[in-house]
């Protein structure tokens, strides 16, 4: 057998192969069992015939190894082809809750803090008139220790109308150094509207240390405004009057919906009203038994509800009591 | 409170606009709404439009009864012809005249018109259509001295601004255009006028016959008397401030009380003296039975709680909130008595919310009115009567109980400083003090001025007196921390756990509220006063509420209703309810849905939980099992549409495993099986898997995934099919153990449940 003929025609015929078939048939066709290669292997007498019919026979197998790799390669190229999809054709529905927009913003004021080495306190809703109004130093002819606008249980048992008895609790409880946030639901007789809703979620926080000033509530009011709201805000700081802080400041953020130029969201004005703070009043420190001259604190209460409609543009406060799924999924 | 610019300016001088005073004020002394542009428009030349007008004719409109048809000379060459609706003047009377393209203070454009037929080239204005009053009964016929085309600018104020302003209760001082002048001036620096008012001549010196009873609720009652009072209206420029600060203009006597009680902050009344019982004034508690018929003309049942203002006979006020209808002054009235007093706050306020009544006085005095100025509003009042109503003072007396002194407190300016964290200069801090009328001695004791006196007692409200002065400038700066760190404690992270689980598994959370109609709970907390039916009981359970939301949801046609809360109930005991913090949920499918939610919930945080069977009002009776932590079952056929499932777990109680140790689960691979059992129909799954893990501790799992009922089983019973796990922590078991493990727990359901093993 002239092995060298031989390798080119078998060469050939495996370079003409198209598909899987063909290049088997050619598979038994030179190196089978019948084949005129292992006829001529079992009969070699020489080495050198040997050798150079071995020769032929690897290069066989290479070249039938390479073209079934390239066959392989066509027909799944072909395949991969003919196998497309429409790739707008929507996912496996996966089940994706919601968390409410009050817990979000929960959160996020949560960790703003947390992030600034606060602690975060539970407080209880069901109150007594001594935490809720005389430890805030409430003179007793104060308007919200009225019927008209807090609900009584009995006696002196009240409905809290804002977080602040989790800060007398907390400072009753231990010395100074505090630095608190507490976060919950408080309860005022307002009439529902748009804005007000009987039941509502407040976020109070206490910082009772040496030296804490009113530099410092503004600069950590500004730090929470502007991570709510966006670290390009201005804020602004007016006075006020709180029975349970002296002095006293009322927040305001710059507009972020039209940043300061004035629209509907902020009344024309630029500026929105987030909620009160001040430095702590001496006489609660003195409820709680702390020295007014030794420490000195700040603290503030503002709405969960007002930050959320503000930040989302949610024009109507009862939305948010009314659980409808189309309008939880969007938060 | 609103505070008309042109007022204010006569009180203060300062080169500030309207728009930086109003910014300045918000920032130091109180929310400023708004600044209302009052009257007409000074703007592209609007002002020239308004004219004073001479009527040179007037007649009736030949195609109008109802109509005036006049020639009004306006300074023109001509006199204009002008239609005009009102009868109330006639040839040669002065008026105030608006040309064609005026815009009026409502905003409307006057355009050249034809009525009836006849041109009209103006109009002839009422001062309700010039907002310099509410009087729209006839036109404002003027003085007959200004020229015909005078601009009516220099006879009437026809433009003003007035800052609308939210004072805090704190600062009734403010409820006064000189108090917000005293504002002004202190930030500004601008000079501020003295207290306005000069008394008029005596004519006499007759005793006034004044008692007070109470001298607790009434510290102070000056009355003053005139006699040949001419009530009138009062003159434009009255009018217009009175209605530019929100008043309505009604006489010039009780213009002039009102306009002091604006200009001082105190508040006055005028009686028909002729009407009062021997002239006598008697401040007293009202007696049982008394009653009053008020200005308002209502008749009101007064108690010994209320103070009144009686003559000899009857109450003739209720003190400090409204004045009775019988001693008001009249067109008729001659003779006046001025009540200048001062009532206590809290005796006002429990009467005005008694009765339902308030007016400008107890807004003012609720909130506790200086004693002192009481003098200085009768002495503007007075001169008012006198310039005005021709007035003649004939008596005064001023009866008065122990009035409060002016507190003294020491100021350390270091610890302003300090407490602002702004280093503030002495002398700025003197400067703003006396600005304010505080007077600062040299060791630094600063006494009060009266009208701040129940509000600045101590050191610190000193500091915020300067504090408000400086509040822009002070820095942002954060505290300088000693020690604590932030974290949440355990319970607050497990709870942001199971609000990540529910809505992992897709869950919405919803928020209800935590006041309910009813409650199952009998002794559940009852708000004794609702402010509806809806919001009456502290709620013991969030179960009805998730149900209400789920409707809701349904009703709305909303799919995929699944829902969660994690709220506070309120369990009864005593006085204070306890309160639990609770997570419930509920879901759409039947009994596997929500107990699946409970299981992973559970395993989130490692919770070994058992389930026994069973009940609660609103569940399916064979479809419930309790737990350790709470409820889960399928709702009742008939709450809601379709099968529902529900859950309600008491967070609180959750026994979260911590700091759980490694177990290795890879290097010995567990053996596994499939066991089937037969076992009478009331056997739990529970019960086979609890009694298997005490036989055997090599089991590490048991998972039914089958139950069968039928003929191979016969009735009365099922077969359960569990996929079984041997595994030892020690090494790999062989098939042989395996096989004997298997041995004992088919022997101990055998013996404990009549269990027989199947294929």
């Amino acid at each position: 057998l002239d092995a060298e003929a031989y390798r080119q025609e078998a060469l050939a015929a495996v370079e003409a192969t198209s598909n899987a078939g063909e290049l088997d048939e050619a598979r038994v066709r030179y190196l089978g069992r019948k084949s005129e290669l292992k006829q001529a292997l079992r009969e070699v007498r020489d080495r050198e015939t040997g050798m150079a019919l071995n020769a032929a026979r690897e290069a066989i197998e290479q070249a039938l190894a390479a073209r079934q790799t390239d066959l392989e390669r066509t027909e799944l190229d072909r395949a991969l082809t003919e196998e497309t999809v429409d790739i707008t054709l929507p996912g496996d529905a996966q089940p994706r809750g919601h968390l409410h927009l009050i817990t979000q913003i929960r959160r996020e004021v949560e960790d703003i803090f947390l992030g600034m080495g606060y602690e975060v306190v539970e407080g209880r809703e069901v109150e007594t008139s001594r935490y809720l109004f005389d430890a805030l130093n409430m003179p007793p002819n104060h308007p919200t220790r009225s019927p008209l606008h807090t609900f009584y249980l009995n006696g002196d048992v009240v409905l809290r109308t804002e977080t602040s008895p989790a800060q007398v609790h907390t400072m009753e409880e231990r010395e100074p150094p505090i630095y608190m946030v507490s976060l919950g639901r408080c309860y005022r007789r307002d009439t529902p509207d748009p804005t007000h809703y009987p039941i509502f979620h407040q976020v109070e926080g206490l910082v009772v240390d040496d030296n804490i000033t009113l530099a410092d509530l503004k600069g950590t009011l500004q730090h929470l405004l502007r991570s709510l709201f966006g670290e390009e805000r201005e804020t602004r700081f007016a006075t006020h009057y709180f029975p349970f802080t002296e002095p006293s400041i009322e927040a305001y953020v710059s507009c972020f919906l039209c940043d300061g130029a004035g629209c509907r969201v902020c009344k024309q004005s630029g500026w929105i009203e987030i909620g009160g703070a001040g430095m702590v009043d001496p006489n609660v420190f003195d409820f709680v038994g702390y020295d007014p001259e030794k420490v000195t604190g700040f603290a503030f209460g503002w709405g969960l509800e007002r930050m959320g409609l503000l930040r989302h543009g949610l024009p109507d406060i009862r939305a948010l009591w009314e659980n409808d799924l189309r309008l939880l999924e969007q938060f | 409170m609103r505070v008309p610019l042109s007022w204010l300016r006569e009180y203060v001088a300062t080169d500030a606009t309207t728009e930086e005073i109003a910014a300045r004020l918000a920032i130091s002394t109180c929310e400023v709404e708004r600044i209302i542009r009052q009257g007409v428009a000074d703007d592209d030349g609007n002002l020239g439009l308004f004219r004073v007008g001479r009527v040179v004719e007037a007649g009736k409109h030949p195609n109008a009864d109802r109509l005036q048809l006049c020639r009004v000379d306006v300074g023109e060459r001509e006199p204009r012809q002008i239609v005009c609706g009102a009868w109330n003047f006639g040839e040669g009377a002065t008026v105030a005249v608006a040309l064609p393209g005026a815009v009026l203070p409502g905003g409307q454009r006057l355009e050249e018109v034809t009525l009836r037929g006849e041109s009209s080239s103006g109009m002839i204005l009422s001062e309700q259509e010039l907002e310099l009053g509410t009087d729209h009964t006839g036109i404002l016929v003027l003085d007959d001295g200004p020229e015909p085309g005078t601009p009516l600018i220099d006879v009437l104020p026809l433009s003003d601004e007035v800052l609308e302003l939210e004072t805090t209760p704190n600062r009734p001082d403010l409820l006064s255009v000189y108090g917000i002048a005293r504002e002004v001036a202190a930030i500004f620096g601008g000079e501020l006028a003295p207290i306005p008012g000069t008394d008029p001549e005596r004519a006499r010196d007759e005793p006034v016959d004044v008692r007070i009873e109470d001298l607790e609720r009434c510290p102070r009652y000056l009355g003053r008397t005139f006699t040949e009072v001419r009530i009138s209206s009062s003159p434009p420029w009255l009018k217009a401030r009175l209605t530019a600060a929100g008043m309505r203009p009604i006489s010039n006597v009780v213009d002039a009380t009102n306009y002091a009680m604006h200009a001082l902050c105190s508040p006055l009344h005028a009686f028909d003296r002729t009407k009062l019982a021997e002239g006598r004034i008697v401040v007293r508690r009202a007696k049982p039975n008394e009653e009053i018929r008020t200005l308002d003309g209502s008749l009101r049942a007064l108690t010994p709680d209320d103070l009144v203002i009686a003559d000899a006979e009857r109450p003739v006020a209720i003190a400090g909130i409204m004045g009775g209808e019988e001693s008001e002054v009249t067109e008729e009235t001659t003779d006046v008595l001025l009540e200048a007093a001062n009532f206590e706050p809290v005796g006002i306020q429990k009467s005005s919310e008694r009765l339902g009544m308030r007016s400008d006085a107890s807004n003012r005095w609720e909130k506790g009115i200086d004693p002192y100025v009481a003098e200085d509003a009768a002495r503007l009042c007075s001169q008012l009567f006198a310039e005005l109503a021709g007035a003649r003072w004939v008596g005064e007396s001023d009866v008065r109980g122990e009035l409060p002194t002016r507190p003294t407190i020491k100021l350390r300016p270091a610890r302003t400083s300090a407490l602002l964290g702004l280093e503030v200069a002495e002398d700025e801090q003197r400067r703003i003090l006396e600005s304010l009328r505080f007077e600062v001695g040299g060791d630094w004791n600063v006494t009060v001025p009266t009208w701040r006196a129940r509000d600045v007692t101590r050191d610190v409200d000193l500091v915020e007196e300067v504090g408000r002065m400086k509040l822009e400038d002070v820095p942002f700066t954060l505290p300088a921390r000693r020690e604590m760190f932030g974290r949440l404690a355990p319970e607050q992270r497990h709870r942001r756990v199971v609000e990540d689980v529910l809505t992992g598994l897709g869950f919405y959370e919803v928020y209800t509220p935590s006041l309910v109609a009813d409650d199952p709970h009998p002794n559940a907390h009852r708000i004794p006063q609702p402010q509806s039916l809806d919001q009456a009981v502290l709620r013991t359970t969030l179960l009805p509420s998730l149900i209400e939301a789920a409707r809701h949801n349904l009703d709305v046609g909303n799919e995929g209703i699944a829902l969660f809360e994690i709220a506070h109930v309120y369990l009864p005991n005593g006085e204070l309810p306890t309160e639990r913090i609770r997570v419930g949920g509920i879901v759409e499918g039947p009994y596997p849905r929500a107990k699946g939610a409970v299981e992973t919930v559970l395993a989130a945080g490692q919770i070994e939980a058992s389930y026994e069977r069973g009940d609660h009002e609103l569940m399916h009776p064979g479809k419930t099992a309790t737990t350790p932590y709470g409820i889960v079952g399928e709702l009742l056929p008939g709450i809601l549409e379709g099968a529902w499932s529900a859950f309600e777990l008491d967070l609180d109680a959750l026994e979260w495993s911590e700091g759980w140790t490694y177990e290795d689960v890879i290097s010995y691979p567990p053996v596994k099986q499939d066991l089937a059992f037969a076992v009478p129909e009331e056997v739990l799954a529970g019960e086979l898997i609890e009694a298997a893990h005490q036989t055997v501790p090599e089991l590490r799992e048991m998972t039914p995934f089958d139950v069968y009922r039928g003929e191979q089983v016969g009735p009365g019973r099922k077969s359960i099919a569990f996929r079984v796990e041997f595994r030892s922590p020690e090494r790999t078991l062989t098939d042989g153990e395996a096989a004997g493990l298997r041995q004992s727990i088919v022997d101990a359901l055998k013996a404990k449940f009549g269990a027989e093993l199947r294929a």
